[in-house]
């Protein structure tokens, strides 16, 4: 048997998927390098592989959590869910009081022992989406009622997201969009999501009267600028007046790997902005591509739920299917001046530990579940 | 709808919401690329960045005593961006008055304050991204600009931009300018400088510029990689030698209004150059132009007579004791006639071959060679050839400085060096061979040193801040260039030299000195008339003759006017270095150990004294006083009441000014500078005089401090 055989062989489940993340990861590298190549200049004193060798150790890690989490049964995600779920809580407040702080927002932790630092809401998102997708799957015959379905899925869903919208709002409106699109997608009535919306609200509001008292806490100073920013500026602050002259220097088919210039102007062109790079060194064409990659993903995780409507699998795919896909939406939307500026990467694709390596779990879930629901469907 | 069917169709909508978000989108991409694409794309190519090179500074050039020879010395050209990306207009608008009012005050006294605000309104509406406002500005001048209005609000938002140069200072001026040499855009580097540059120069940083319009500014304020600074490079020459030496020669240059002069001062025992000065005649006065002691190499002349003797000596030839016949200074070899430069000669017939050298007979020395190594085979002359060699006299002494001349020494019969019966006689005397001084005093050392030729070199350690990175020690060459009884007898012939021989007018009674005269001529191969005769006059020897601490060599090239001969022209220069040399090196250094002990006798309380009270009572405490009083203010004044000391307290009043008088000059300067005050200090020790009185109002006047 051919090398090219057994790598078909051992990568079973939906290809197109596969296809996707290793796409995604080699764009990623190529995008990463170049874009690093100014800090790699400021922090590493010119030694641009520093970030080549980091970011590729990073995305390779990643391309082997995804095989490991592919080849565990998606069951076992289940059960760790609700212990994933009560351990993230703390580790949100903990956050919320101790976190590092980066760019002015808390939103890290260090590992104790390991040093590394990570960024909590990352793994309450998972969790939360597991748990959510297994809450919906099981009730799934009484799924209209409020008392024993409804309740119990959404309370869980509003303390993870007012933890996490403080110092984060936009990963916070993600996953609530997420959720709510989840439930959408189980059947919910369609009036107790807009009471669960009318609930969001209400916390947000909240959040705003806490943050106008504690601004520490809730960064509603950061929010206001950058709505404020938008409305009133048709141009776009810098960073997108940068990522604008990106996407337009690339025109069609881009300037070429390695040939930005705008990463020297664009901040964080290696993860929040990556977008615009691509646009510049691939043109139109090749942002067209990394955006045909994320709906494909999410097509293909909507055939999914087509074979198997009621399994906890096919929630499961959906709700990280949905995270996934959104979350890049939203990111490019940002590069492109569509919605204020977010601290939301590129999943699989910006440079960042943590990012990557969630990402690289959920795509490892959602290939686990497309294996096993061809074999039994 | 069965429960699979209320899904898919559930599914299919948030399906197609993502796609029409996902198309709404890639619209959103082409319209930027596309339709607006111009305008951004016309906006891109304004900006343009670049990482420029920011020079680091470079290291000292220092002498062996600390005085600094060579530095750099910071300054910073200042200007302004009014159109700043970060600035606001009314930012811009509410300071731009004060900020006016502020330069043309202090910076700028060609404008008024109103025309300095209407010119930056101008540029301003210029679009101008740069304008200069000064070129050079100390680093306190630029502490205060930045304190400006406007200014303090950062380079983005205030538009100040800053920009670090540096200066290379020779505090020193005109002395061993040439050996410290230079660094320059196209021309080859010279001296200390050129050969040390890899330390001295330490390592560029980066910075990222941007392009506004046709000027670049630099992206932030700081600097993204900063230059390392050069390292520093100790030299062996020491600041008082070289001055006296500098000015020995630069008289000893106008008195004979020569051509150029050399003189070169080395330490006998390690072959450390102290001094070396280059001075030549040029069309703004006399300068260091050449390093003709380390470039040059010249027939020496009669100075060369030492090699060989020492040649004839140690090849068993003769004996000092033997007798010579000068013929009265005049002999014919061959073709030529050779005759002796001193009239002394000129009434001799039969000598000691002692007395010849005395004399420094051209005909004793001369005829001497010829008949031990020139009427015979070949090999005569190969062996005095390969003595001359065992002295090194082939061999460059590699001076780090680049450039070194190489001397020239014949082979034997040697067809290509124009080999010639008259060769060997003339060579004897220094003639047909060249040698730069430096290579000549370097046999002299050698003598001096008991036959051990030492490597002439100046730099003895790399420094940074003041931390030793390697060191160069003193190299042997040769551990004996020839045998100890011929060293000892050319060290007394060399001595006979100054007590009785052409150099006796030089004798001093101050210390013994030992040496060798020489008076070359320059241009005897195209003489047309013996009255254009050029000369070259040198003087090579060391002191003091019984234990020799420095060897040094002056050589003074086409005098004209007040003697030709080595021992009227370049002696008195050798004389008045070793003079110096001695008086304040030699015989005001004795051994540290030399006298007894002096006792300590002398019971005294400090006296008047202030300082910081904390770091007062430190001491006082450490060497056990006791203190009587002390005071709670941070200064206090130490003084001895009958027998008690007593710390009272010096107050210290925020805007006047404060009176230092007792301070030592550390604590002056901290308490002064911190009140903005410019402080002249004169001599050396405690502040007993301060030029404005305690109490006046500070207005960041110049206060000059007497130290004593």
């Amino acid at each position: 048997m051919s090398v090219g055989n057994r790598i078909y062989s051992e990568l079973a489940g939906d290809r197109t998927i596969w296809v996707v993340v290793i796409v995604l990861a080699i764009f990623s590298i190529l995008t990463v390098y170049s874009a690093t190549g100014h800090i790699a200049f400021t922090e590493k004193g010119g030694n641009t592989e520093f970030y080549l060798l980091k970011h590729s150790i990073f995305i390779l890690a990643g391309l082997f959590l995804t095989y490991v989490c592919y080849l565990l049964h998606y069951m076992q995600y289940s059960k760790i869910a609700p212990v994933l779920l009560l351990l993230s809580i703390p580790l949100l407040v903990y956050t919320i009081a101790f976190g590092a702080e980066v760019n002015e927002a808390r939103r890290w932790i260090t590992v104790p022992l390991i040093g590394l630092t990570f960024q909590t809401s990352d793994l309450a998102k998972l969790a939360l989406i597991i748990y959510v997708a297994r809450a919906i799957s099981s009730k799934q015959e009484y799924i209209k009622d409020f008392n024993s379905a409804f309740l119990p899925i959404i309370v869980p869903i509003l303390i993870i997201v007012s933890l996490i919208a403080p110092a984060d709002l936009s990963t916070a409106l993600m996953l609530f969009l997420t959720c709510i699109l989840m439930m959408f997608i189980g059947r919910v009535d369609v009036r107790f999501i807009l009471l669960l919306l009318f609930l969001g609200i209400v916390i947000f509001a909240c959040l705003i009267i806490i943050g106008t008292a504690f601004p520490d806490i809730v960064r509603v100073e950061t929010w206001v600028t950058r709505i404020q920013d938008f409305i009133e500026n048709n141009d776009g602050g810098y960073q997108i007046q940068q990522s604008k002259i990106a996407i337009a220097s690339g025109e069609w088919f881009g300037l070429g790997p390695g040939n930005s210039v705008q990463r020297n102007y664009l901040p964080a062109p290696y993860s929040d902005f990556i977008y615009g790079i691509i646009c510049e060194e691939y043109g139109l064409v090749g942002g067209l591509l990394i955006l045909i990659l994320y709906v494909l993903l999410f097509f293909r995780c909507a055939k999914i739920i087509t074979k198997s409507p009621k399994a906890f699998g096919a929630m499961l795919v959906i709700g990280l299917g949905l995270s996934l896909t959104l979350q890049a939406l939203a990111n490019i939307a940002v590069s492109v001046h569509l919605v204020p500026v977010t601290g939301l990467t590129l999943p699989l694709v910006s440079m960042g530990g943590t990012s990557i390596i969630f990402s690289s779990i959920a795509f490892g879930i959602i290939l686990s579940v497309s294996k096993y629901i061809e074999r039994t469907a | 709808m069965n429960i699979k069917n209320e899904v898919l169709v559930r599914v299919y909508i948030v399906l197609s919401v993502i796609v029409l978000a996902a198309i709404c989108i890639f619209a959103q991409a082409i319209k930027i690329s596309v339709i607006e694409g111009d305008r951004w794309r016309a906006k891109g190519k304004e900006l343009y960045v670049k990482y420029v090179d920011v020079e680091a500074d470079r290291g000292n050039i220092i002498t062996e005593d600390g005085s600094l020879l060579a530095t750099s010395l910071p300054f910073f050209e200042i200007r302004f961006d009014p159109n700043s990306t970060g600035m606001q207009e009314k930012d811009f608008e509410s300071n731009i008055d004060s900020l006016a009012f502020c330069l043309a005050t202090y910076v700028d006294n060609t404008y008024t304050p109103g025309g300095m605000a209407e010119f930056l309104r101008n540029e301003r509406l210029l679009g101008k991204r740069n304008v200069l406002i000064k070129r050079k500005v100390s680093y306190s001048e630029l502490k205060r600009i930045r304190e400006f209005p406007l200014f303090n609000k950062g380079q983005y938002r205030g538009g100040l931009i800053v920009d670090r140069r540096s200066e290379r200072h020779r505090p020193f001026n005109m002395l061993a300018h040439r050996t410290i040499g230079y660094i320059r855009d196209g021309a080859k580097p010279v001296g200390l400088e050129g050969y040390f540059d890899k330390y001295l120069a330490g390592k560029k940083g980066k910075r990222l510029m941007v392009r506004a319009g046709k000027a670049w500014i630099p992206i932030n304020d700081l600097t993204e990689i900063e230059p390392t600074v050069g390292d520093d490079i100790l030299t062996t020459l020491d600041i008082d030698l070289q001055d006296v030496t500098e000015t020995a020669l630069l008289r000893g240059m106008q008195h004979h209004n020569a051509k150029h002069g050399t003189a070169i001062l080395m330490e006998v025992k390690t072959g450390a150059i102290k001094a070396i000065a280059n001075i030549g005649r040029t069309e703004k006065g006399w300068w260091e132009t050449y390093n003709h002691a380390v470039g040059s190499a010249v027939e020496p002349g009669s100075t060369y007579k030492l090699a060989t003797i020492m040649a004839l000596l140690e090849d068993g030839h003769i004996k000092l004791t033997d007798s010579i016949d000068i013929e009265k200074g005049k002999h014919q070899f061959y073709e030529e006639e050779m005759i002796d430069a001193s009239k002394e000669s000129f009434t001799i017939d039969t000598t000691t071959i002692q007395r010849a050298f005395e004399i420094s007979s051209n005909v004793g020395i001369a005829k001497l060679v010829q008949l031990h190594y020139g009427n015979r085979e070949k090999r005569a002359a190969e062996n005095f050839i390969k003595r001359l060699k065992s002295f090194n006299l082939h061999l460059p002494v590699g001076i780090e400085i680049d450039g070194e001349a190489p001397p020239y020494l014949k082979e034997a019969y040697s067809a290509d060096d124009d080999w010639s019966g008259t060769t060997l006689p003339w060579m004897s005397i220094g003639y047909e061979v060249t040698i730069t001084p430096l290579q000549m005093l370097n046999l002299y050392n050698a003598v001096a040193n008991d036959g051990v030729m030492m490597k002439p070199y100046m730099v003895k350690e790399i420094q940074r801040y003041g931390e030793t990175l390697s060191k160069i020690r003193p190299t042997v060459v040769n551990k004996r260039i020839a045998s100890p009884k011929t060293i000892s007898e050319v060290q007394s012939l060399l001595e006979a030299v100054v007590e009785e021989g052409t150099a006796h007018r030089l004798k001093t009674s101050q210390y013994k000195f030992a040496g060798k005269t020489g008076t070359a001529q320059t241009n005897y191969k195209r003489r047309s008339s013996k009255k254009n005769l050029k000369y070259r006059a040198s003087f090579a020897g060391y002191f003091p003759a019984e234990d020799p601490i420095y060897s040094c060599l002056v050589m003074i090239t086409e005098p004209s006017q007040n003697g030709i001969y080595g021992g009227d022209v370049a002696g008195p220069i050798f004389r008045e270095i070793a003079d110096n040399a001695y008086a304040s090196k030699i015989a005001l250094t004795p051994a540290i150990n030399a006298y007894a002990k002096a006792p300590l006798t002398e019971k005294k309380f400090p006296s008047i004294s202030v300082g910081k009270k904390d770091e007062m009572a430190y001491v006082l405490s450490y060497l056990g006083l006791p203190i009587d009083k002390t005071t709670k203010r941070d200064w206090g004044v130490l003084k001895a009441d009958s027998d008690t000391l007593n710390l009272y307290g010096r107050t210290i009043i925020e805007d006047k000014v404060p009176n230092v008088v007792g301070m030592g000059l550390r604590d002056a300067l901290y308490v002064l500078e911190n009140k903005g005050l410019k402080v002249v200090v004169s001599g050396a020790g405690k502040v007993v005089n301060q030029s404005i009185i305690p109490g006046t109002q500070i207005r960041s006047q110049t206060i000059r401090l007497r130290l004593n």
